[in-house]
């Protein structure tokens, strides 16, 4: 829990301190829905709920591969990610820690980004932005799990970069295909029951991921 | 001995291919609805099982290689990815084939088509994975860790995709609970074609598998070759 706390508290210095990542986040995220917007000329009203629900679910899953593997790769410099592994540091609090800084990096670029959403698409501030809250919640953690644990192996091979979407989004499909549905349904004006199987799927997908970067972690950071 | 038992499970496979390829053209009864089309389908769901045990055999050996370690679950697990990969491919390329005539388009987001694309995209990473980063225990220990999460991933795909929507025939369990092969020569063409793949999976794998195993003998051994010259060079 002392290691958890001390990795966390590092890089939220860091970050505010710099403030690259978040700020990165933020830009890209707005960008890609800018880029949406153009590309798919919402008319106006209501019947733009599922267009709405896209691009913010494209900006976030786009943005985030950019930016919430930020937390491991910074580690690369120095070699801190071998000084990291040589801690006597847990490795489970260890990826739940940059789990948590990414989660936190994200949901400031998500915060933007619904504020755009709502003025670009010209929805209201009411409660169907809070009922799509849960949906984007956890899906920017099960976001956040996926780009942690991929980050360990894009960060320390060749042409990782490439290799990050090529994993990160078939594997992200299952929460991307039940957020869309779960926001649309929120943005449409659904009850909460419209939403329950979607959001069950994403705490599924999200106790999977961090379940499996929680145990797996340590195979990834080793060197040989 | 390994080459006695390779030319038989060859020739077994030969066999079986060819007893498959002529129960599928000649000894079949044509589906009264579907017409010639249906006879792919015993190509089909053979090309679809075998994708799926290797990419069982995927996981499985990523297990091994992180809880026991040695080289021989990577080589395994690499040799089943190529091949899951490329029968894959082939469910993809049979569907699109039936799908054409039968539902009048080459492609449909139904769920099984969308989770075998899924799949493929997927096993496609991890392909990509072993292909851009080279040779090393580290990308072994990389590759078993995408494995593992990969098919810890697909019930969950299936499930999601499943209520996005579907309309894929389900013709070995239907709602009822019954199979919708009506006659009994569509089950004995099933099985064989079943049999045969089966068998050409085995042939393919301890193919590949023997030429991994042989690569990893060499890699091991130039290893070795160099940490003797430069304890050499140090004398």
């Amino acid at each position: 829990m002392a290691g958890f706390v001390a990795v966390l508290r590092k890089d939220l210095t860091l970050e505010l301190r710099g403030g690259e990542s978040t700020l990165a986040l933020v830009a890209l995220s707005i960008l890609i829905l800018v880029v949406m917007v153009f590309a798919l000329d919402p008319a106006g009203g209501a019947a733009d709920a599922p267009i709405a629900a896209g691009a913010l679910w494209v900006a976030m899953i786009f943005a985030g591969m950019a930016g919430a593997a930020r937390t491991v790769l910074a580690e690369r410099d120095n070699g801190c990610l071998r000084a990291l592994y040589l801690s006597p540091l847990d490795r489970g609090a260890l990826f739940l820690a940059k789990l948590a800084a990414a989660s936190i990096f994200m949901i400031v670029a998500e915060a933007a980004v619904v504020l755009m959403l709502v003025l670009f698409f010209n929805l209201d501030f009411d409660l169907r932005l809070a009922r799509m809250l849960p949906a984007l919640a956890l899906g920017l953690v099960g976001f956040a799990a996926l780009a942690t644990l991929l980050a360990a192996i894009s960060g320390r091979v060749h042409a990782g970069d490439l290799l990050m979407p090529l994993l990160a989004v078939p594997m992200y499909v299952p929460a991307l295909i039940a957020g869309v549905k779960a926001s649309a349904a929120a943005l449409g004006g659904a009850q909460w029951s419209a939403m329950g199987q979607w959001l069950r799927i994403m705490i599924a997908f999200d106790v999977l991921f961090v379940a499996a970067g929680f145990i797996l972690f340590e195979h990834l950071l080793g060197e040989d | 001995m390994a080459n006695t038992f390779m030319r038989t499970l060859a020739a077994l496979t030969g066999l079986l291919m060819f007893a498959a390829i002529y129960m599928t053209f000649a000894f079949v009864p044509t589906e009264a609805e579907q017409g010639i089309v249906q006879r792919i389908f015993y190509f089909h769901v053979p090309c679809a099982w075998v994708a799926f045990a290797a990419f069982g055999i995927v996981a499985i050996s990523g297990i091994f290689y992180l809880w026991l370690g040695g080289q021989i679950w990577d080589d395994l697990g690499y040799a089943c990815a190529e091949i899951g990969m490329v029968f894959c491919t082939l469910v993809l390329i049979t569907g699109s084939i039936w799908a054409r005539p039968i539902w009048g388009v080459w492609w449909t987001w139904d769920s099984r088509l969308t989770t075998t694309l899924i799949l493929w995209l997927l096993y496609g990473g991890y392909i990509m994975l072993r292909a851009m980063a080279g040779d090393s225990p580290q990308v072994a220990r990389f590759a078993a860790v995408i494995g593992i999460v990969a098919a810890a991933d697909v019930p969950v795909i299936v499930v999601s995709v499943r209520l996005w929507r579907t309309i894929h025939p389900a013709v070995l369990i239907t709602k009822q609970g019954e199979h919708g092969l009506t006659d009994p020569r569509m089950v004995a063409t099933l099985l064989v074609a079943l049999a045969a793949f089966t068998a050409l999976f085995a042939w393919l794998l301890l193919i590949r598998f023997a030429s991994l195993r042989t690569r990893s003998r060499l890699a091991a051994l130039e290893r070795e070759l160099n940490l003797a010259e430069a304890a050499a060079g140090d004398l």
